[in-house]
């Protein structure tokens, strides 16, 4: 069997072209403490630093023997571009994740600046990215990034249960604003796929169907998707976490490469639902297997993700990077024993 | 004071007004309550809190979803805002009342299913403390200690944050080990509830609407 690097297995698998094992990978974030602690830094130190945002991805990475390096880790970052702030919680002890601390109140009040790219973190991020791709030139490893999905957007820099009310009551303005969300979750998209992203996960996180009915999300969250998916040609993954066994074949039509889902999917029901030719990542709970559980839960676990019909074991949220290396250890060497097997999309060489 | 036959109806128009967010409708009935002579503990309990009850049951049945739940709430809040002022001390007797602090922990900026929470204690006659979102882990101890409330109520909706909750139950049963602690939020569960040393949780934000349910259900069962 000849071994492939890690680029050539991810670029492969959403090709749905044979590949010698399955990748570990996420569209996530999956940064976590022993890298840190080894580069001598805080996590929150990673958040503003292009040299340690980029170090902090490659180290994890070479750490665990991932197939991928992701960035960013925190979901404010365009929030913080248009203006809404940042709390970085950098005077904090333990691990926070960067919160956005002013969101709008009114719609009416939402300004999307031509030139939001060059604002806040987002060069920083940029620099960190092209660093990435730079020191993964022969293929180390694929270079992913996510931007959030039009109404996890709008959910970031608009306070959230107006939004959701809105949906109901104040229809066509809420329509038009996850419009003018959508075109800025694209120009981001497009701007991390100019940038050399070997494949781009859109998180529209908030959008399942704990949340909203699937009438709702087929009549205001799918259009949107299907308009970005259309936009990019590099690899995608449509992500959303939370109960999505009523919207997955919906997720499918979005038109993204790939469908991934967390732990509350079902998903041996919807690799029925959807066949075996769909790309499916999921399902595990990264906080409940690598942080709180025991060694001993992880091989069993990881197995029943692949016997379940996922074509990758993704987590179903970013790592919580307080996770104990043994558990990630086993949740690597898993994969990489048990994921030989064909999975039901993508074939073995 | 109004006859049977008035009351029940105003009851009812609070109730449906609630199930189908008809805040015109809940506003007209708790001032029609009030002009009527309906007791107003009657009026939150029997019809606002009823009509939740129902909203409770709809979203279990996933016929209502997050955004009809909080319109609900908005329907029960303008009637709660019409009535509270006109129960009195006697209307709650000895049912089960008290001090809550709540608020959503630091690093956490969701706090819809905090709100929600709050809004039935509100409803229960709890008096509550809201310190509203992203809070430092200090000052639930500080507030619970300042107003010596019975309850505290924290919020996470990320994991990422969930573990703020432990530390605060940690420094509070070092402050005061008598507290009831409530934990709620999307990544809570029993277990993690049980491990962190809290006395109750809420595992979603549509949970935290059914257990608030249970104790507003409960509260009226011992009322009748």
């Amino acid at each position: 069997m000849t071994e492939m690097t890690p680029k050539e297995r991810i670029t492969k698998l959403f090709k749905k072209e044979p590949i010698d094992t399955m990748p570990i990978f996420s569209g996530q974030g999956m940064v976590t403490v022993q890298a840190i602690e080894k580069m001598g830094i805080r996590f929150a130190q990673v958040h503003t630093s292009a040299k340690y945002l980029a170090r902090s991805a490659m180290v994890t990475a070479e750490m665990f023997d991932f197939d991928a390096v992701i960035i960013p880790y925190d979901l404010c970052n365009i929030p913080e571009a248009l203006g809404r702030g940042v709390s970085l919680y950098d005077e904090t002890e333990g691990i926070l994740y960067p919160t956005v601390p002013h969101k709008w109140d009114k719609i009416e009040d939402v300004q999307i600046p031509e030139d939001f790219l060059t604002k806040g973190r987002l060069p920083m991020i940029d620099e960190a990215f092209q660093k990435l791709k730079a020191e993964s030139e022969d293929g180390k490893f694929a270079v992913g990034s996510y931007v959030l999905g039009p109404f996890t957007m709008a959910g970031q820099v608009y306070e959230l249960d107006l939004l959701l009310k809105g949906l109901r009551k104040d229809r066509e303005r809420v329509l038009a604003f996850l419009g003018q969300m959508t075109d800025l979750v694209i120009k981001a998209a497009k701007h991390y796929e100019a940038l050399g992203a070997d494949y781009i996960s859109i998180r529209e996180m908030g959008s399942g169907s704990d949340l909203l009915s699937p009438r709702m999300w087929k009549d205001m969250i799918k259009p949107n998707l299907v308009r970005i998916f259309e936009t990019l040609s590099c690899p995608t993954v449509n992500h959303i976490c939370g109960s999505t066994d009523l919207i997955i074949e919906m997720m499918n039509e979005c038109g993204a490469d790939a469908i991934s889902v967390d732990h509350k999917n079902t998903t041996a029901e919807s690799r029925k639902k959807l066949g075996d030719d769909v790309l499916l990542f999921g399902d595990f709970d990264p906080y409940g297997l690598l942080v709180q559980g025991d060694v001993s839960n992880v091989e069993p676990v990881i197995k029943k993700c692949i016997d379940d019909g996922v074509d990758a074991v993704w987590p179903g949220c970013d790592l919580w990077p307080d996770v104990k290396k043994e558990n990630v250890d086993a949740y690597v060497q898993t994969i990489r024993t048990y994921g030989k097997q064909a999975s039901p999309a993508v074939g073995r060489i | 004071m109004a006859t049977e036959e008035v009351r029940q109806e105003i009851l009812k128009t609070l109730d449906e007004g609630v199930v189908e967010y008809e805040e015109d409708q809940v506003k007209e009935a708790a001032q029609r309550a009030l002009d009527e002579g309906v007791n107003a503990y009657d009026a939150v309990m029997n019809g606002l809190a009823a009509g939740m009850e129902k909203v409770g049951n709809l979203y279990d049945q996933q016929e209502y979803f997050v955004p009809e739940l909080l319109m609900c709430a908005d329907a029960l809040y303008i009637g709660l805002d019409i009535l509270k002022p006109h129960i009195t001390v006697e209307d709650l007797g000895d049912k089960p009342k008290g001090q809550v602090v709540i608020g959503t922990v630091q690093g956490d900026v969701h706090d819809i299913g905090k709100n929600i929470i709050k809004l039935m204690f509100e409803v229960a006659g709890f008096t509550v403390h809201d310190l509203g979102r992203d809070v430092p882990l200090e000052q639930f101890v500080e507030e619970q200690l300042r107003t010596d409330s019975e309850i505290v109520a924290l919020s996470a909706m990320m994991t990422t944050t969930m573990m703020g909750m432990k530390k605060v139950i940690e420094m509070i049963r070092e402050r005061n080990p008598n507290v009831a602690i409530m934990l709620g939020g999307a990544p809570v569960t029993k277990d993690t509830a049980d491990l962190f040393g809290a006395d109750g949780y809420a595992e979603t934000a549509g949970n935290a609407v059914q257990e608030a349910i249970k104790m507003i259900s409960q509260l009226r069962q011992m009322q009748a």
